[in-house]
């Protein structure tokens, strides 16, 4: 409960810093609405479906997105760890696709798988491929090479070590890349949606940007994306903490 | 002298270790350090051998070579007869460290062999059970690694070497780590253990009255490359309790021993230390 005050308290000193901040400052509405306009707005947006209709499609790309790329990403994070010549052929060009900046393929790729859900997907998971791939090979290296001799000398399979020994003892790491994987996921939807899409929380701050100079609703999406990014944060942190507990 | 003749509890199982003229280097790449050079050795089955010698001796090397996680680059290791491959079942490893995988209950690490060999679930729990309450650890089937012991960590270690009741048992130190006290109550257990079910028992050790309490045969190796220097039948009768060390005749075996151990050691001026670390 205590946990429960500090943050409710630490969110209203946010508030009111930001409250201060426009009074201070004096900008107008466009610029930095205060945050009472921005609640009355997503008052109206949420009572006109508005916010709910964009939120849900948001929802669908990051949760799939999440699910494709993590699970890509995981599957060939074990390989990379579990093979040196594997790593020495795929690293550079997982490397290289990380350096490359995504927002500026996101169109091509946009058009490349179609223009649909399939291509927001596509691009949300490669965001998140990067970081949960590596945090994966470098969970599955770091297990202990003693218990990997003792399950050798039990007659343990490859296979078997990998199932008992190297992904459970590698979970923790990848549980640190699935944390970093979630949020970046959010980003991903929102980077799809602006290479090409008609619903979406993304698409929603680019109508309320440069087609309504309406800000206090852009604030409202950008609020919203910042709950639903809290949210799987806090649904993976949960996950863990029921894996893990041992 | 066959170990069973000795204390003579009726059916002696286990087979016999033979190691002819094995030599194992590490690094061979790299110019190479020779650990073991041309060892031969004969273990009876159903013998209790203790393996002597200084650091980097290659004992624990010895220990691989039987148990099949390493091939010999010379010469031969069989186990009745056939080469040794892990997981057949004819040999059982305890480590000097136990080796638990720490999210598994004690129940489960022992458990462990009988999970990869596709035993079915209920028959893993009783016969990890039975495991369990046979080293007294019947308590802790529930409780994770971090949560025992070091004794304990090791008799959950030892139960799971035997839980395939193999019929060669490797003790790589196993109680090296554990006070002298708590050890003396190890090695009474383990000569227990062995008596009741006889088996063919390899167990490398840093200590000289150890050796001399548990083995009918001191195996005191050469410091590297490894080889036999000399091999001392200890014919103490059974059971030994921890009194008869003070016998006349252990303390000659055990002078023996230690001077066996000083002839090919005479290089390095350490004393002998029953605490001494790993190898």
């Amino acid at each position: 409960m205590r946990r429960g005050g500090a943050a409710a308290l630490s969110f209203v000193v946010f508030l009111m810093v930001w409250k201060l901040a426009t009074v201070i400052g004096g900008y107008p509405e466009y610029i930095l609405p205060a945050p009472e306009v921005v609640g009355e707005r997503a008052w109206r947006a949420i009572g006109s479906g508005i916010l709910w209709e964009h939120s849900a499609v948001t929802l669908l790309e990051i949760v799939l997105g999440f699910a494709v790329g993590a699970a890509g990403a995981v599957v060939t994070g074990i390989a990379l760890g579990k093979s040196v010549l594997i790593e020495r052929v795929l690293s550079p060009y997982i490397v290289a696709a990380q350096a490359v900046p995504i927002l500026a393929l996101a169109p091509l790729l946009d058009i490349w798988f179609g223009g649909g859900l399939l291509a927001r997907v596509v691009i949300c998971a490669l965001i998140i491929f990067f970081p949960i791939a590596i945090a994966t090979m470098v969970g599955i290296r770091s297990v202990d090479p003693l218990l990997t001799e003792m399950l050798r000398s039990l007659g343990a399979t490859n296979p078997q070590r990998t199932r008992l020994l190297e992904i459970p003892s590698a979970l923790p790491v990848i549980f640190g890349g699935l944390r970093v994987g979630v949020t970046l996921a959010v980003i991903g939807a929102v980077v799809a949606e602006w290479a090409g899409a008609s619903l979406g929380l993304g698409v929603l701050i680019n109508i309320a940007n440069q087609g309504l100079f309406d800000t206090p609703l852009m604030f409202v999406a950008l609020a919203t994306l910042a709950i639903i990014g809290l949210a799987f944060y806090g649904l993976v942190v949960f996950v863990e903490r029921g894996l893990l507990s041992h | 002298m066959s170990a069973h003749s000795t204390h003579g509890t009726g059916l002696s199982t286990g087979l016999g270790v033979t190691i002819d003229d094995v030599g194992v280097s590490f690094g061979a790449r790299s110019g190479g350090v020779e650990a073991l050079g041309g060892v031969n050795l004969e273990i009876a089955a159903g013998s209790f051998t203790a393996v002597i010698g200084p650091n980097g001796c290659g004992k624990s090397t010895l220990l691989r070579l039987v148990a099949g996680l390493l091939p010999p680059a010379s010469g031969r290791v069989r186990v009745d007869g056939a080469d040794p491959r892990p997981g057949d079942g004819r040999v059982g490893l305890a480590f000097q460290q136990p080796r638990l995988v720490p999210w598994r209950s004690t129940l489960d690490n022992v458990a462990l062999p009988l999970e990869l060999a596709g035993v079915p679930a209920a028959e893993r729990r009783v016969r990890a059970s039975e495991a369990l309450d046979r080293v007294g650890l019947t308590a802790a089937a529930s409780l994770r690694p971090r949560e025992l012991s070091g004794g304990m960590a090791q008799r959950a270690a030892i139960a799971r070497a035997l839980i395939g009741d193999p019929p060669v048992l490797l003790l790589d130190e196993p109680f090296s780590a554990l006070d002298a006290l708590t050890r003396e109550t190890f090695n009474d257990e383990l000569q227990r253990l062995w008596m009741e079910r006889p088996r063919t028992v390899v167990f490398v050790t840093h200590s000289v009255s150890e050796a001399v309490a548990l083995a009918d045969r001191v195996v005191v190796m050469t410091p590297r490359p490894g080889r036999v220097a000399r091999i001392v039948d200890v014919d103490l009768p059974r059971p030994r309790p921890a009194e008869l060390l003070g016998d006349p005749r252990a303390a000659e075996l055990a002078a023996e021993v230690r001077a066996a151990l000083s002839e090919g050691h005479a290089l390095e001026l350490r004393p002998w230390a029953d605490q001494e670390g790993a190898a």
